[in-house]
């Protein structure tokens, strides 16, 4: 079971924390400057050991783009590490899910993804793989800069923690842009969208911190969850607000939304991420029954484009059969609850 | 591997990586120095630290490279120039690194460390390192923690004349140093 079947503390309004641990080993040049042939030392230094605890390695290089792209819309990849030319492995575990990048923007990313709210966990289960490797093989690292990574903006702890926020009542009311600005001071950024290469918001954003260098991992994670929670109590203000008007034209949007989801013959990923957002909002609100967030979660990704067109048994050859197995695919799913 | 083969002109040991060119009362004066003359320099006002003005107003990846801010406070960094400084490690340029902001290897941050400190500060604002240190460094900051206090220790034994525990606590040192020999050598 992946990340997006699955439900974790807060549910309700983040979808997933990611935490990441940006490492590289201090006797090969970074990626940018490596060559094939160091590349493919890096890789049979560092995925047997992964290989001996059950991560199933995926070797970039081999793999058709579509392919490439699904990991990508599961957020086990980066869409700069899918673009990489050199050799490149992904190395997945699942339950829970970790995602080790291999030479792609540092010669070793450890990415750790859970359902909901949980930082800390996360970083746990990072720093377990990361101790595995850390012992074999010397990683670059400066008492000043702390660990030493191909972005001068990922120096220090090298960590990366990012929360997956769904936020409908806040995004109407517009503060969404002051909340984004007072965030930046605290070293932290707020994006709208369920990851890079999605343009519609649809009430999704990825809190992340900016901030590496100079604070410590624990620092980082509290500030993140910390945060988190505040940002969640504005949504629930904004929420209770919503529910103080006459319901009656939010009610009908939702329950229309609900209706096209469950008996559409196409659904463009487009319409599909509206109708999502809103269904999402309208079990938070007690409109719509019967239907969970993992459910939505699970439909989230697999009715990405890539992910759709990859769990066909024939594939789609138009944007027309791509849209009616999508209506398909959801209906076969709320159905089966 | 490749080098750059310019000297700094104030050690004329290290490999000049800093390039000034300073217009000042009608004179002009250019310098060619390595990171670490270029900051002693700056640090004695002898040179304007204008780069670290450039960097905390502008994009920090073209402040290095807008030519019309260099001018505008007398000083210019001559971006041919950057073209041709490589790192000694990997051969990176300096000016492929300002451009897409990724670093060839763990030595260019201290082979250009002059050249990346505005960069650094723009992004970090000057901090130092906090948090986890690989187990390597662990084991042998543990160690040279040990050995401090073991020495002290011995310090003491011998001014009181315990000269037994003088003899155990040299031994336990000579072993904790052969380990640290042993254990090859690492980054810090």
């Amino acid at each position: 079971m992946a990340w997006y079947n699955d439900r974790g503390k807060a549910s309700e309004s983040v979808l997933c924390t990611k935490v990441q641990l940006r490492r590289n080993l201090g006797a090969y040049p970074f990626p940018v400057s490596l060559e094939a042939a160091s590349a493919n030392e890096i890789l049979q230094k560092l995925s047997p050991p992964l290989e001996a605890l059950g991560f199933r390695k995926i070797n970039f290089s081999d793999i058709s783009a579509i392919m490439a792209t699904s990991y990508v819309e599961k957020h086990y990849a980066s869409p700069a590490f899918a673009s990489v030319g050199g050799p490149h492995v992904l190395l997945l575990q699942e339950k829970p899910d970790i995602a080790v990048t291999l030479c792609g923007e540092d010669h070793l990313r450890i990415c750790c993804i859970l359902p909901g709210l949980d930082p800390k966990e996360a970083f746990a289960h990072a720093s377990e793989i990361e101790r595995v490797l850390d012992g074999e093989n010397e990683l670059a690292f400066d008492p000043d800069l702390g660990y030493l990574t191909q972005s001068p903006a990922d120096l220090g702890t090298g960590l990366s923690v990012s929360v997956m926020l769904f936020l409908p009542a806040l995004a109407e009311s517009l503060c969404i842009g002051s909340l984004a600005s007072h965030l930046g001071k605290l070293g932290l950024s707020l994006r709208g969208g369920f990851g890079e290469g999605v343009s519609t918001s649809c009430g999704l954003f990825e809190l992340s911190n900016r901030v590496t260098l100079g604070k410590d991992e624990n620092e980082i994670l509290s500030l993140v969850e910390e945060v988190t929670l505040q940002i969640l109590e504005r949504e629930e203000e904004a929420r209770r607000a919503i529910r103080k008007e006459p319901l009656d034209r939010l009610t009908d949007r939702i329950r229309r939304s609900e209706a096209i989801l469950k008996s559409a013959l196409l659904l463009s990923s487009e319409e599909f991420l509206r109708l999502f957002a809103d269904v999402r909002l309208g079990i938070a609100l007690g409109i719509v029954r019967g239907i969970t967030y993992e459910q939505l979660s699970t439909l989230l990704v697999e009715g990405m484009p890539a992910t759709l067109t990859l769990s066909a048994d024939t594939t789609p050859r138009s944007e027309h059969a791509r849209d009616a197995l999508r209506a398909k695919r959801v209906q076969a799913l709320l159905h089966e609850a | 591997m490749i080098k750059s083969t310019m000297l700094c002109e104030q050690c004329k040991k290290r490999t000049a990586t800093v390039f000034y060119n300073e217009k000042l009362n009608g004179r002009s004066r250019s310098l060619s120095l390595c990171g670490e003359c270029a900051s002693k320099l700056r640090e004695s006002g002898e040179i304007r630290d204008v780069t670290s003005m450039i960097g905390s107003f502008a994009d920090p990846f073209s402040a290095l490279q807008d030519e019309r801010f260099g001018d505008f406070f007398g000083l210019r960094i001559l971006r041919a120039k950057e073209e041709k400084i490589l790192c000694p490690c990997c051969g990176r340029a300096l000016a492929a690194i300002l451009n897409d902001g990724k670093v060839g290897c763990a030595e260019c941050y201290s082979a250009f460390s002059g050249e990346l400190s505005p960069l650094l500060r723009s992004l970090h604002g000057g901090a130092t390192h906090r948090g986890r240190i690989p187990s390597r460094l662990l084991a042998r900051r543990a160690r040279i923690e040990q050995l401090s206090r073991l020495r002290e220790e011995l310090q003491k034994a011998i001014t009181e004349e315990k000269f037994e525990e003088a003899a155990r606590l040299r031994d336990e040192i000579r072993v904790l140093e052969e380990q640290k020999e042993g254990n090859g050598n690492g980054l810090v």
